[in-house]
């Protein structure tokens, strides 16, 4: 397994036929094959999510139906909302589409962490199984894909339904981290020369931002799941009113994650929606700059705009009108984005492909969901649109009207790039049509329905409610859209054994990804590209926009500039080399999802030794691959020529990561907060703050030590470096010991447990936290002390040991604010 | 890099700091020693009952000041290229509004926080 980087030839063989047989697949960290991978699997969970809708639909399709009962009902639309949104909206958004075109379209061999990339996929894909699993004894989790407490806890959901929900996510969650932060450092990283931020497509953008997101609004779910976790299997009680916690905790904490979820969501369709229309449209893209600046404010408003969710809550007058405010606010960008595309179509030379139709349809439809979602900034107006038809039918308008849409686009697009052959027009079109009228037969009518006062989530309802017509014709119009992803299905597998071939840019496209072979090679460019201008791709075939009458717009097709696309074969290979490197396969990345699936098992099971197996598998795969090449070349510590930043994609990405876990440790020291002044018995008061104080100190001397530790494996000094090393991870074992003690004194002497105050399981899950993340420290040092002892972390790889410095001042500086607000301020009864 | 600014960036180096452009090991224990200080004097401050009155502020301002010594100093983020510092303290002030924002809202329910 310890294989090399390819040297690949430059041959004509595409990405889809350079590595023959299964073992490949299951290996390969190629960006292409893994987009294939996620595509697969996404397309197989449209498919399970769309047996759900119909099961939903033809329950509801006459009143007093017994389809289904209530039970199974609450499974159907839990696992269609968590099916829809986390494997297959999110994984074709990021998974297929992002993964295959943000190397092409910012002209990079590959993304920056490559086997990264591939253990995403199978931690994904585990993970998606691992909820799915219920099907086989129908205990589906069941308590809508919001998941609201206190109906998750164990006394009202005993189970596994839940389990299988919290566990599933919460490792879905870490395959969508460690995606947004690949592609984070990618975009940042690896962009071609010349491709500066105003120069990238508007996918690219859309990105962007939708992987800052990611990275900030995860942790808050995270929290949120390990706390339901907590509850369930340790009896803690985060989310039950028993010992003072109160249940909108846990809306709070989803709903900071809820938001940025739509957008999540949403931006990478608007990316799509911005590729799409100008190309067929023949004009580029209108208002360019205020297209990506709306979309970082989308970003940036979207986590204000939370409480949105929860005015039925009752968080009073202040609250419930910051989050109209905010909520009125973010259509503002929303309107701009809206307003570009329609002027990017209006006055175009319109090529009337299937692609553009579901562009255009996407901006009407989602326009009409975004009406409807605008609706809901107003308080009272929500109050009485809460919980009932109504939102189902926004929120469908958003997503499958806005997102579902411009997907369907995407692969019209794309579809000739990814495998070289062409879809059918005629039967897009079939399905288009089709779509447009299932779609809008489907969900139109609940917005009447849920001003009538029919409510959501309901399995059944009386007749004479005057619901009854409007359910059946919704339900008739559903089976038709049904049958539209059947024909889609049916045009995806026709395509691949009999659409026409395609050329290398079918739709005269503008961005980088067309410079490319259709397919394209596994190293995708045979010399990096050089980005001229915006639209890159455009300018090397054309030259330059043609300016005249106010406006900028494209020449006719086939009329060139005379600098064709032969401009492309003119750039340099910025690495100097004159055959592409790509990285080798690698196993680990499947062993290591194997081990957190099978620790999912175990943790939902409570077989102790299938955990300890589990986390075996874990070690012995994130050392095969931190030790998988161990002549992987020289580092470049402080400034790294061959990035587009000149700085190192690890260390890029460690500081993203340490971003992220702000927002984590924010999400579990607000809630310490919040609780301490509801907390009835044992309290602060038990701290111990003299041993607390010499753990402190201990642990910023370990920081020392680790500067020292990295300043001498800068100057080459092995021995001092081991010596180093070793002795900061002596100190963070001292550290664990001295909170060893505490936690036992606090447990035996003081009578503080996790189920027993309010005070204990916040206490003992933030700072025990903190605990496992000075322990995850640890091992990493204890590792590089080795590989330092043994010559394998010398000065060339001084970088590697200032990333594991890197993480250990963050779990110092976490400790600084813990030792502050938890301990030296005891006595405060607000903080 | 020519070759002239290479030989003078080495001598540069040499001379007491690292090639990384980071501080050499005496400016790390002068920020050591800054921190068990700081540290001395959070204690001091919990311990001395006059400065109770007064003891959220300094202690979030001792806090605030060992945070930066080591996020500026150890995590060389007064060093390095600043898009590390836009990658941490965007989140940092995010973080900040999450726990602003749960902390008023949850203290405007219970009645301890009145606008």
């Amino acid at each position: 397994m310890a294989a090399q980087p390819k040297q690949l030839p430059l041959e004509h063989s595409n990405y889809l036929t350079s590595e023959p047989g299964i073992y490949s697949w299951l290996t390969t960290v190629d960006h292409k094959r893994v987009a294939i991978l996620y595509g697969i699997a996404s397309l197989v969970f449209m498919l399970i999510g769309g047996i759900e809708a119909m099961a939903i639909r033809t329950q509801l399709a006459v009143p007093n139906n017994t389809f289904l009962s209530a039970n199974v009902y609450n499974q159907m639309f839990t696992m269609h909302g968590t099916t829809m949104i986390f494997m297959v909206v999110m994984p074709l958004e990021l998974g297929f589409f992002a993964n295959f075109l943000i190397p092409l379209q910012i002209g990079a061999r590959d993304v920056a962490f490559p086997r990264i990339n591939a253990l995403s996929f199978w931690v994904f894909l585990f993970g998606a199984l691992f909820m799915n699993f219920g099907w086989l004894s129908l205990a589906l989790p069941d308590a809508g894909w919001f998941g609201y407490a206190n109906l998750t806890e164990r006394y009202f959901s005993p189970g596994m339904n839940i389990d299988l929900w919290n566990i599933g996510l919460l490792i879905l969650g870490i395959s969508t981290l460690l995606s947004g932060l690949n592609f984070f450092v990618t975009i940042v990283n690896m962009r071609a020369p010349g491709m500066t931020f105003m120069r990238m497509p508007m996918f690219m953008w859309a990105m962007l931002v939708t992987t800052i997101l990611i990275l900030l609004a995860f942790p808050c779910l995270t929290v949120g799941l390990i706390f339901l976790f907590l509850d369930r299997f340790v009896g803690t009680h985060f989310y039950l009113v028993e010992l003072g916690a109160t249940p909108i905790l846990w809306q709070h904490l989803f709903w900071l994650f809820g938001h940025p979820e739509v957008y999540i969501m949403a931006l990478p369709a608007f990316g799509m929606m911005s590729e799409i229309l100008p190309v067929f449209s023949r004009k580029p893209l209108f208002g360019y700059a205020g297209m990506a600046y709306s979309m970082v404010l989308i970003g940036f408003l979207s986590y204000g705009v939370w409480g949105h969710h929860m005015f039925a809550t009752g968080m009073g007058p202040v609250a419930d009108s910051t989050f109209a405010i905010t909520t009125m606010l973010i259509a503002i960008p929303t309107g701009i984005k809206i307003f570009s595309w329609v002027a990017t179509v209006w006055g175009g030379s319109l090529r009337m492909k299937v692609a553009f139709y579901f562009g255009v349809a996407a901006v009407l439809e989602f326009t009409l969901g975004g009406l409807s979602g605008v609706m809901h900034a107003s308080v009272p107006i929500d109050l009485q649109q809460t919980d009932t038809y109504f939102v189902v039918a926004h929120f469908h308008y958003v997503l499958f009207g806005g997102m579902m849409f411009a997907i369907l686009g995407g692969f019209f697009y794309w579809w000739p790039k990814i495998t070289g052959r062409m879809l059918s027009e005629d039967l897009g079109k079939l399905q288009f049509w089709l779509t447009i009228i299932g779609f809008n037969g489907t969900f139109f009518p609940m917005h009447f329905l849920g001003v009538w006062g029919m409510p959501r989530r309901i399995y059944t309802y009386a007749p004479g409610m005057g619901w009854d017509f409007w359910n059946a014709f919704e339900t008739a119009s559903a089976y038709l859209l049904f049958i539209t992803f059947a024909i889609f299905g049916y045009n995806l597998i026709w395509s691949l054994f009999y659409g026409p071939k395609a050329e290398a840019d079918p739709w005269d496209g503008r961005t980088l990804e067309w410079a490319t072979p259709s397919p394209p090679p596994a190293y995708n460019f045979e010399h990096i590209p050089q980005a001229r201008g915006r639209d890159a791709f455009w300018v090397d075939k054309y030259g330059v926009m043609v300016e005249g009458h106010g406006h900028r717009s494209m020449p006719a097709h086939g009329e060139t500039s005379g600098a064709g696309v032969a401009a492309v074969a003119e750039h340099h290979d910025i690495a100097g080399h004159g055959t592409p490197h790509m990285p080798a396969p690698s196993l680990y990345p499947l062993l290591f999802a194997l081990g957190l699936v099978v620790g999912g098992i175990g943790a939902m099971m409570n077989w102790i030794r299938i955990d300890v197996l589990a986390a075996l598998l874990l070690f012995f795969s994130i050392i095969g691959m931190a030790f998988e090449y161990p002549d992987h070349g020289e580092e470049h510590p402080h400034q790294d020529p061959s990035t587009y930043t000149g700085v190192d994609h690890r260390k890029a990405g460690m500081w993203a990561f340490l971003g992220s876990e702000c927002v984590f440790f924010a999400c579990l020291i607000s809630v310490y907060m919040v609780y301490k002044p509801r907390n009835v018995g044992v309290g602060a008061e038990v701290l111990n703050i003299p041993l607390t104080s010499f753990s402190t100190f201990i642990l910023l001397m370990s920081s020392f030590l680790m500067v020292l530790a990295l300043a001498a494996t800068q100057r080459g000094d092995q021995k001092w470096s081991t010596i180093w090393l070793s002795g900061t991870a002596f100190f963070g074992l001292i550290f664990l010991g001295g909170q060893y003690y505490e936690f036992s004194t606090l447990f035996l002497h003081d009578h503080l447990s996790m189920q027993g105050s309010i005070f204990g399981q916040t206490f003992y899950t933030l700072v025990g936290t903190h605990g496992t993340h000075v322990a995850i420290g640890v091992i990493w040092l204890i590792v590089m002390a080795v590989a330092s002892a043994t010559g394998r972390a010398g000065k060339s790889r001084a970088l590697s040991v200032e990333i594991v410095g890197l993480y250990w001042h963050f779990v110092d500086v976490v400790w600084i604010l813990i030792f502050t607000l938890i301990y030296l301020m005891r006595s405060v009864h607000n903080a | 890099m020519s070759e002239n600014v290479a030989a003078a960036g080495h001598e540069h180096f040499a001379a007491g700091e690292h090639a990384s452009g980071h501080p050499g090991p005496g400016l790390y224990a002068i920020i050591a020693v800054a921190l068990v200080i700081l540290t001395l004097m959070e204690l001091a401050v919990y311990y001395v009952s006059f400065l109770q009155p007064l003891l959220v502020p300094i202690l979030i301002l001792l806090a605030i000041a060992k945070f930066l010594l080591v996020g500026g100093f150890y995590m060389h983020l007064y060093y390095d290229q600043k898009i590390f510092s836009i990658f941490f303290v965007f989140p940092l002030i995010l973080a900040c509004f999450i726990g602003a924002a749960l902390l008023m809202i949850f203290s405007a329910l219970e009645g301890r926080l009145s606008f």
